[in-house]
């Protein structure tokens, strides 16, 4: 390489650290995540909302120890290692408890610690310099980003992802099986929501594409959904879905097929106008998901567990809105067409092992996962006290209600063993010091959740578009290879952004609408 | 504890009846407790005394045996209502869904019933498997109405794991129970439960066995106590959960005396029902596990004995053996191939018992006055009425003066001593043989570097295990079936698989090229290390080829071609200018050179011939004195490489330089016909297909030719790389190729690399293109370094093999599991039939032509063309 060439690599690392990926998405995690977390969070109310709680900002104060004789110290990372203590910073939220309507003056409760990565912003090393960081027997090559607990050193290793809010089409078997799937994964605050719309030859008589998501157990056929979603005439599913007169006639198979399962009685429509027909039709799907989520509920109540099931568990990432309904029977009925060019061989399906279709969650986003948990079941607690001091006829108080414990333990424990929310286990890792250069890779260390048992060959691949992102090389032999991956050494990842500062950007620049 | 007391003819396996449990049981426990204050076992309690000791000083109050003789008593608890057993609840559900629900009949015509007892007759008369018939009735007995009693029959069906819902009401176990009673004997049997009674009046099973209404307590040894250091004690979890079905069994109890509501009752008994289930299974679907109080699920009784920590993978097929040892492995190349180097420090743990006689008293005294510690010497004495006695620096005088003829003493390994010497995975029989043992000094286990192959090891790290033998008779069949001799031919191919490797092979060519010349003295050395006879001294110089003469049979003839032989057209045989024709007579080497074909493993000609003609003794011999020869001459010579070996003049590089961007050219010009539909399609391929094929093909000998051209300026008897390479002993010339000229297309999954973003590799390529680089190719060499798209390329095939390594040592070792429970009981009778354990015939002659292959050139029967040229030689001709 040219000498030139070395100074842009020099220049590269003057700027950015081999760990900034870690420090800076806890840094944001820290800053905006969890106050966003604890404002989405619902209120806590209490004897039908005789009493509630409102929470307000959150203040995080610097690791500190409370000594056995009740003095106060900063504490170093170095300490906290030696005398196997937790290197965490202590939580501080405005909480009020209001009677009724009045409000009360908010309070600042501690509601617990929160382990603190190393080098981050409220680190106490953050802005030391070299003579600083020897002086508190810290190595100053050291590159931080991880977690001291009970004075063990955990990385929380970045795991990888099919990549969420986007469609997948897969083919499932051989072309001539004509089977395929179309899957998205879609999130909105932490909660995963997958659907899969596949397309495949019914066995005996029945539709051909067929559409599952959370709460509805089993799968239903999409002519249904779709209906369920204001695309109420039969002309409009098929519109909606492709120009395409093929496309058109499967979908108009499919939809006589359902229609009997829908109990329309065409005697009935004819007396109705064009809108209150309409309405019937779309009624009549929503019925029949009705029974599928709330069997054996009086009528009132399926049809509202169906509506409240379409709009906060179907493709949340669109809204969770009644008003969102149109603009998801939209996205389902292009994912539709996308998915019978898959059947027709017009459309090639995704490469699940693109990169373009992966995403990385680092350090910052798992701790979001755990936090979320933790403050829930914070939450839950909290209105379990309230009511027992209710119960026994005491005054209610915040401070009192709040058990710091139970935040501080669940996020501690998470990262002590590794056993991170959803069963995922090995999350967090006890960091490899076995050479400078291990601890290196191991905090940039990216592990897919596929199952090692199974032989997975494409996904162990070294894919082209890994090149200049995943260091070809380092990957360990054994049952893991190709599933455990390091980013390459001039790699770095870019923190997620605003969808809507995007999109003001761009209507600045003069797009419309 | 000699001698066979009784033969057993026969095993039934089937039900337990209440009759039986309570028969069985020595007390009924009824206390949901374990030990009083005091600390002594509470009467009629989960303790019961009655039920067995551990403690060795207590005597067992059932048996009257000492703890640890006593292997326990059963008791019993009777429970308030029947429950199902969660082992049978699909068995029950199956039996009541082809039942009739108010008769007990089987849902069977009456011809049907008169036909499947005739077809149940024959199937026990003949001892086959009653399995498919049994599934056969359950199929079709299932009938809407009862063809016996006309009664209209409902839907039975199960709700995991123990519910049994008639149509929509969910039946009790007592009234399971019930309908279970009302089976008779003879449908039972159609249902696979044998019902019937022999002479006796004793049944093997009823089917409303299935449903419990006692309990057997296993004894207090199955479920052991333990006492913490703090004097604290905690019980076995199986009493856990026995404490639990009590108190519930109790309070159930009570409430139905006291006449509770139907409600109650019921709730008690649904929960006695879920103590039992997670008793037997703490793991069946449906019922979330029983916890113990830290959080943790309790083990019970399926847990024991389920999966690879259970009773059967890990205590009954996985057993733990004495007299064994593992250390690091290192080679020694001065022990004979037959022997394995042991650590004195292992040598004096591990002992062979030796009987006492008038004949070795003497030895085997002075090995006892050794003591546990001095190498010679003896570790335990055992007496002639098999007390054991363990001999101590103090006490070895005191033992030494009992023994006498009759005694066994444990004396340590010591030199010629046979042992089983094993590393795993033991995939064949040569991962397992029999070696003499030599003492050496340090800690590892030393083997010789010819026994590398068959064991597969090597010395980056790897452990072995040695057994030494305990009695006689193995160590007399292990010396005459398992010695290492004995396995140089591998059964696999009929050829040797213990041979010469790496600098064997390069120092017999070196000592035997040509060129290789050595004065008299040099000679006596060498000959001196392989500790072969020293001649007459003549004062000629000697030829390599005469020296390595001295280790052959005096009368052996052999030709053949060495392994260097670059198969001209036209042969010169003995005039070969690269000495490549080997021609042995009368035990002289008169040309060509020893190399791998000679006696390296997996292909040695003249080792083969030899273990044929001359015995495995004449073998072991030759391998011990060539090998030593081979690596005096490698001494002598001095061998070394360096990428210098890899160097070619300028002129060569241009050479390639021009044929691979000709190769190149070749391919644009055959994408360029493909373009414009000019190529033609080869049979049976489309026209992509073709173009990739006849892409690999240039491409493929465009990196072969560079390899030829690169060759070409190598010299075999200067450069030690090219020895290495031709002679077989490491190292290919593709390698060299690879290093020297050109690395070449890489390949995943067969192809040419067509993955990565859309309609291209890398970003770095037009779209659609489908040139050599594009698509993977190296044009540089390892020498030259490779640029970075050709890296990444390079990497990507790198990867594939890495993962196929990675996943095919897991599949091959599930492959050899169930190789081997297949054939495990097959057995080659005296007059060669095979048979399995049963005695049926599997093959009426062993493999079809009694051939050995171990024994059969490489794997025929004769050899015909080898017959032939021994005849010539013989004759003269």
């Amino acid at each position: 390489m040219k000498k030139s060439a070395w100074g842009m690599v020099d220049a590269f690392f003057d700027k950015y650290n081999l760990v900034d990926h870690h420090i800076k998405s806890y840094n944001d995690f820290v800053n905006h995540r969890i106050q966003d977390i604890i404002d989405i969070a619902e209120p806590i109310t209490l004897e039908q909302g005789a009493y509630s709680v409102q929470t307000g900002k959150l203040e995080i104060k610097p690791p500190f120890t409370k000594e056995a004789d009740g003095s106060k110290s900063h504490i170093f990372p170095t300490e906290a290692r030696l005398r196997n203590l937790t290197y965490s910073a202590h939580m501080y939220l405005e909480m009020a408890l209001s009677k009724g309507e009045e409000q009360q003056d908010f309070e600042k409760v501690y509601i617990g610690e929160l382990p603190l990565m190393l080098k981050s912003d409220i680190c106490h090393l953050s802005n030391l310099n070299e003579q600083e960081l020897m002086a508190k027997g810290e190595d100053p090559q050291d590159p931080g980003g991880y977690f001291i607990v009970n004075g063990s050193e955990r990385a929380i290793v970045t795991m990888e992802e099919i990549a969420p809010n986007k469609i997948i089409l897969e083919r499932i078997g051989e072309i001539e099986d004509r089977r395929a799937r179309a899957i998205v994964t879609s999130i909105k605050s932490g909660f995963r929501a997958r659907i899969s719309l596949e397309y495949r030859k019914p066995r005996k008589t029945g539709v051909f594409l067929r559409i599952s998501f959370p709460y509805v157990p089993g799968e239903i056929p999409l002519v249904v959904l779709l209906r369920a979603l204001g695309l109420s005439t039969d002309e409009e599913i098929i519109t909606h879905i492709s120009d395409d007169f093929n496309y058109q006639m499967i979908v108009a198979d499919d939809i006589q097929v359902s229609d009997p399962a829908l109990k329309i009685e065409a005697e009935e429509m004819e007396e109705l106008t064009k809108e209150e027909r309409r309405e019937y039709l779309t009624k009549s799907a929503i019925k029949y998901i009705g029974n599928r989520v709330a069997k054996g509920m009086t009528e009132e109540y399926r049809i509202r567990r169906a509506e409240d099931v379409i709009d906060r568990y179907l493709l949340p990432h669109m809204g969770i809105e009644s008003e969102n309904r149109a603009e998801k029977a939209t996205y389902l009925a292009e994912m539709t067409e996308m998915l019978l060019q898959v059947i027709s061989e017009t459309r090639e399906p995704h490469d699940k092992d693109h990169y373009t279709n992966k995403r990385l969650r680092v350090s910052g986003d798992l701790m979001e996962d755990l936090f979320r948990v933790a403050f829930t079941s914070l939450t839950r607690d909290m209105s379990y006290q309230l009511e027992r001091s209710l119960a026994r006829g005491k005054e209610p108080s915040v401070k009192q209600a709040v058990r710091s414990d139970v935040l501080t333990e669940n996020i501690k424990h998470a990262i002590a063993t590794g056993n991170w929310v959803g069963g995922r286990a090995g999350v967090s890792q006890l960091l490899d010091r076995t050479s400078y250069m291990g601890t290196l890779s191991h905090m940039r260390r990216v592990v897919s959740p596929l199952s090692r048992s199974q032989p997975h060959f494409e996904a162990r691949d070294l894919h082209p578009t890994q090149f200049g992102k995943i260091c070809p090389n380092e990957t360990p032999e054994g049952p893991n290879c190709g599933l455990v991956k390091n980013l390459a050494l001039m790699a770095k990842i870019s923190e997620g952004s605003d969808p809507e500062e995007i999109e003001n950007i761009i209507k600045k620049m003069g797009v419309l609408n | 504890m000699r001698g066979i007391l009784k033969k057993i003819s026969q095993i039934d396996f089937g039900l337990m009846s209440p009759e039986d449990i309570r028969k069985m049981s020595v007390t009924k426990i009824v206390t949901p407790d374990t030990y009083d204050e005091d600390g002594y076992p509470i009467e009629n309690g989960l303790m019961d005394p009655r039920l067995g000791v551990i403690d060795p000083s207590l005597k067992c109050r059932t048996c009257a045996s000492k703890g640890g003789e006593c292997q326990g008593h059963f008791g019993s608890i009777n429970l308030a209502r029947p429950v199902i057993h969660v082992g049978f609840a699909d068995t029950i559900h199956k039996i009541l869904r082809s039942t009739c629900h108010s008769c007990g009949r089987i849902l069977l015509t009456d011809s049907e019933i008169v036909d499947y007892r005739e077809k149940f007759d024959t199937l026990i008369r003949n001892e086959e498997s009653l399995t498919s018939i049994i599934k056969e009735v359950y199929t079709v007995a299932r009938r809407d109405k009862c063809p016996h009693c006309e009664e209209d029959q409902e839907d039975v069906k199960i709700d995991k794991p123990v519910s049994i819902v008639e149509g929509n009401y969910k039946l009790t176990p007592s009234e399971v129970r019930e309908r279970l009673e009302t089976i008779p004997d003879s449908d039972a049997l159609l249902l696979g439960v044998n019902a019937l009674p022999d002479k006796d009046g004793n049944r093997i099973a009823r089917p409303e066995w299935m449903v419990l209404t006692v309990l057997p307590v296993p004894p207090v040894t199955v479920r052991p106590s333990i006492t913490l250091e703090t004097g604290e004690r905690s019980e076995d979890d199986l009493t856990h959960k026995l404490v639990d079905i009590l108190r519930i069994n109790q309070r159930l109890k009570e409430n139905m005396e006291a006449g509770a509501p139907q409600l109650i009752v019921e709730d008690l008994w649904e929960l006695l029902q879920y103590h039992v289930t997670t008793y037997f299974d703490n793991e069946a679907s449906g019922v979330p596990p029983a916890r113990h109080r830290s959080g943790r699920p309790l083990k019970t009784l399926a847990q024991r004995l389920k999966g690879k920590e259970g009773r059967f993978r890990s205590n009954l097929s996985g057993k733990r053996v004495n007299f064994s040892a593992r250390t690091v492995i290192s080679p020694d190349p001065n022990i004979s191939i037959n022997e394995v180097g042991v650590p004195e420090i292992i040598a004096t743990e591990v002992t062979v018992p030796v009987y006492v006689t008038e004949w070795n008293i003497e030895e085997m005294k002075q090995c006892i006055l050794n003591g546990p510690k001095v190498h010679p010497g003896a570790n335990y004495a055992i007496r002639p009425d098999e007390r054991k006695i363990r001999i101590y620096e103090e006490t070895k005088e005191a033992v030494v003066d009992k023994i006498e003829p009759g005694w066994v003493v444990e004396r340590h390994l010591k030199d010629g001593d046979i042992v089983l010497f094993n590393r795993q995975p033991s995939l064949h029989r040569m991962s397992m043989m029999a070696h003499e043992v030599r003492v050496l000094p340090y800690k590892t286990f030393r083997l010789n570097l010819c026994v590398c192959p068959p064991y597969n090891a090597d010395f980056d790290g790897d452990e072995m295990n040695m057994h030494v033998f305990q009695t006689e008779e193995s160590r007399a069949e292990a010396k005459s079936l398992m010695r290492v001799q004995e396995h140089i031919l591998s059964p696999r191919f009929g050829g040797p698989i213990i041979g010469g490797i790496h600098d064997h092979i390069s120092g017999a060519y070196l000592l035997t090229r040509k060129r290789a010349i050595f004065t008299e003295e040099q000679v006596f050395q060498i000959l001196k290390k392989a500790k072969l006879p020293i001649p007459n001294r003549t004062g000629e110089n000697w030829t390599g080829k005469q020296i390595f003469s001295q280790v052959l049979p005096k009368d052996m003839n052999i030709v053949y071609k060495a392994e260097i032989c670059r198969k001209c057209d036209d042969c010169l045989k003995r005039e070969c200018k690269n000495d490549a024709y080997v021609v042995i007579e009368d035990g002289q080497l008169l040309t060509g050179v020893i190399d791998e074909k000679a006696y390296g493993a997996f292909a040695g000609k003249i080792l083969d011939h030899i273990v044929k003609e001359y015995g495995t003794d004449r073998a072991r011999e030759f391998l011990d004195a060539s090998t030593k020869l081979a690596v005096s001459g490698i001494m002598k010579a001095g061998f070394t490489t360096s990428t210098n070996d890899e160097e070619i003049p300028q002129e060569a590089k241009e050479r390639i330089e021009v044929h691979l961007d000709n190769a190149e050219k070749k391919v644009d010009q055959l994408i360029e016909a493909y373009d414009n539909n000019e190529l033609e399609a080869l049979p049976g391929r489309s026209l992509e297909e073709t173009l990739e094929m006849k892409i690999m093909q240039v491409l493929g000998e465009a990196r072969d030719k560079s390899g030829e051209i690169a060759e070409s300026y190598f010299d075999i008897n200067e450069n030690h790389a090219v020895i290495m390479a031709l002679t077989g002993a490491r190292g290919s010339m593709l390698n060299l190729t690879q290093i020297t000229a050109c690395v070449g297309q890489q390949a995943v999954r067969g192809g040419r690399i067509d993955r990565g973003y859309s309609e291209r590799t890398l970003p770095h390529f037009q779209k659609r293109e489908l040139g050599a680089k594009a698509r993977g190719f190296v044009h540089s060499s390892y020498k030259e370094g490779l640029d970075p798209i050709e890296f990444f390329f390079h990497a990507m095939g790198g990867r594939e093999g890495l993962v196929d390594t990675a996943i095919r040592t897991a599949q091959s070792g599930y492959m050899q599991r169930r190789l081997v429970n297949a054939l495990q009981d097959l057995n080659v009778k005296e007059d060669g039939k095979v048979t399995d354990n049963r005695g049926v015939i599997i093959q009426t002659v062993y493999g079809e032509d009694l051939v050995d292959p171990a024994k059969s050139d490489y794997g025929k029967v004769v050899d015909l063309d080898k017959l032939i040229d021994e005849m010539r030689i013989k004759t003269g001709k």
